[in-house]
């Protein structure tokens, strides 16, 4: 079995079929775009892998176990994390706080666990963040806002990284440099899943790409590949959205 | 962190001297913070001279009144100020620990002891807490607050529908503490040793709570309040902490109501169980700020002696009317609490920010 591992997948809303029948699989190491117009249920897969949706039908595995009803925060234990395409830091606590939340013990006896002043330094300072971490992050750019939420979600050492559109609102410069950062997390042996809608700044960065339309399977293979399947074309055309 | 901030003098060497030994458990302070905190307790340590001495003996009765409310209040704080689940419902549980004194008693056994009643009226509020929690915490904004609200209104009618038990409207005789310290008999009879007994059970609790509101878990409450979907998505179970919150506020506010029974010597649905007790307790953590612990240690006090000392010159009914109009005209205007605003103003006077949570 793979490291992380769909079986037919489905997610149902009311008569609304948002993710059908989908299996697909990735092993330790590899780093897979999950890429499909807007609306073709990219997002939905990751709400059902981190239980924040109950699965309609078929199941979800991760490292060997069985994930498909687990609750969000047994998730998180198992080793997966997400980097959700809204950003929700908590604007009450400081940056450096925002990280250390996502390193404190699911232990209601436990008082002062929790990562130590130079660990978070440590894991801002992965995304650049060491200046920041008194700063609240309303008063960031919204660049150092999403280096957060990758910061927060690294700081649950996950051994998956489930990336929902994380260039979103960024400019190619800024695009450029948290695709150098993703690159050191695969050194580093971070698995990762990234969902595009756009397939220009992804090719670039993943070994593998699947691509979905209206929640089914169209098409997989490396990146060339699927830059060239018509199907894939086609769909984006549908949607007059651009590759 | 904070002495090359500092300005220098004894008052600050001192503040740093708790800082270095304490700071990391309750939080930093400054020299104006810790001199306000200090004097504070001061003043109340010794109240039952500086009392006497002003010819005031009258106001030590208010200030064991106050000390229960604070209790009230903070319990209610680290729950619903903490956690956002705002509680209409809080006096259900002072008020279940009140009436199991008063059933155990009434009809159990008259002579029971205090240390046995007690106990087993804090573990009545633990269960009724966890009773409404642990069905209601799925709730989400206003229909959380309505549960609440509505078991506090069963409690109250409760109270009548069984009146053979309870006594009704009229109540059940609980009379004093009595009980034995160190081979010395402590009663409430007399009014200095009440108003220890209560004084001294709200500063352990204040200190617990401190404890816990500036660890991990206060931490962990606060991010719920905020934005609990991101708590989920940091791997911590937020159902498991709103039901420790409940545990937390329902244990004080069981020795809050045993308190406060004995200190009315009568238990009775107008003082325990009214929906305005509920609401007391809120205004009182309101007043002083929320989400703070200290802040409804001096709303209780504010609250009890402007009701008790002061607002009398309004009348009997008068007076609740002046109350809630205070009330009102801090939500309007001091919406985060005058003793949060006071906090802030002597962080300022220090330079640097003081133990608060935000």
């Amino acid at each position: 079995m793979s490291f992380f591992e769909l079986d037919g997948l489905t997610k149902r809303f009311g008569g609304l079929v948002a993710v059908d029948a989908l299996s697909m699989s990735v092993d330790r190491g590899e780093i897979v775009g999950l890429i499909g117009p807007n609306g073709s249920g990219k997002s939905t897969v990751f709400n059902c892998t981190m239980g924040r949706y109950t699965v309609s039908d078929g199941s979800i595995h991760f490292d060997g176990r069985e994930i498909t009803d687990a609750k969000t925060h047994e998730v998180v234990e198992h080793g997966l994390a997400r980097v959700s395409q809204e950003s929700n830091p908590i604007d009450a606590m400081s940056v450096g706080a925002n990280i250390k939340l996502f390193t404190l013990p699911n232990s209601v006896t436990s008082l002062r666990g929790g990562a130590s002043e130079k660990e978070i330094f440590r894991y801002a300072a992965r995304l650049d963040l060491e200046n920041k971490l008194h700063e609240q992050p309303d008063e960031l750019p919204h660049a150092d806002v999403r280096r957060l939420e990758v910061a927060k979600a690294l700081a649950t050492e996950p051994e998956l990284l489930l990336l929902d559109e994380p260039f979103a609102g960024m400019n190619q410069q800024e695009i450029d440099g948290l695709v150098e950062k993703f690159e050191e997390l695969r050194d580093e042996g971070v698995t990762m899943i990234v969902v595009d809608h756009n397939m220009g700044g992804l090719m670039r960065l993943v070994d593998r790409v699947v691509v979905i339309h209206n929640g089914t399977k169209i098409a997989a293979g490396d990146p060339e590949e699927i830059a060239e399947n018509e199907q894939v074309r086609r769909a984006y055309l549908g949607s007059s959205e651009a590759m | 962190m904070s002495s090359d901030t500092q300005t220098g003098g004894p008052l600050e060497s001192v503040a740093d001297g708790y800082n270095d030994r304490f700071g990391h458990l309750f939080g930093e302070l400054n020299g104006p913070q810790f001199a306000l905190l200090i004097g504070s307790l001061a003043v109340l340590l010794v109240a039952p001279v500086w009392t006497s001495l002003l010819g005031v003996g009258g106001l030590l009765r208010t200030l064991a009144l106050a000390s229960i409310w604070a209790i009230l209040a903070m319990a209610w704080d680290i729950q619903s100020g903490y956690t956002g689940y705002i509680s209409f419902g809080h006096a259900v549980l002072s008020g279940g620990a009140a009436y199991t004194t008063a059933m155990l008693v009434a009809h159990v056994n008259p002579d029971l002891p205090f240390l046995v009643t007690a106990p087993i009226s804090v573990l009545a509020a633990l269960v009724i807490g966890l009773v409404i929690a642990v069905p209601s915490l799925r709730l989400r904004g206003p229909y959380f607050s309505l549960v609440t609200f509505v078991a506090g209104l069963i409690f109250y009618q409760l109270t009548y529908a069984f009146s053979g038990y309870t006594g009704g409207e009229l109540g059940q005789r609980v009379g004093r503490i009595e009980f034995e310290l160190a081979g010395a008999q402590v009663t409430t009879f007399d009014p200095v040793t009440r108003y220890y007994v209560m004084l001294v059970p709200m500063l352990v609790i204040a200190v617990a709570l401190l404890y816990v509101a500036r660890s991990n878990v206060g931490m962990i409450l606060i991010a719920i309040r905020e934005n609990e979907e991101a708590v989920a998505a940091a791997g911590i179970d937020t159902t498991k902490f709103k039901i420790w919150s409940f545990v937390l506020s329902s244990i004080p506010m069981g020795v809050g109501g045993v308190l406060l029974a004995h200190f009315y010597g009568t238990v009775n649905p107008l003082n325990f169980l009214l929906v305005d007790r509920s609401i007391e307790i809120i205004a009182m953590a309101v007043v002083g700020g929320m989400s703070s612990i200290l802040g409804p240690i001096g709303g209780a006090f504010l609250v009890i002696v402007l009701r008790e000392e002061v607002l009398g010159v309004f009348g009997v009914t008068g007076r609740w009317v002046a109350l809630w109009t205070v009330v009102l005209l801090v939500l309007v205007f001091a919406r985060d609490g005058l003793f949060r605003k006071l906090w802030h103003v002597l962080g300022d006077w220090g330079r640097i920010d003081g133990g608060d949570d935000e």
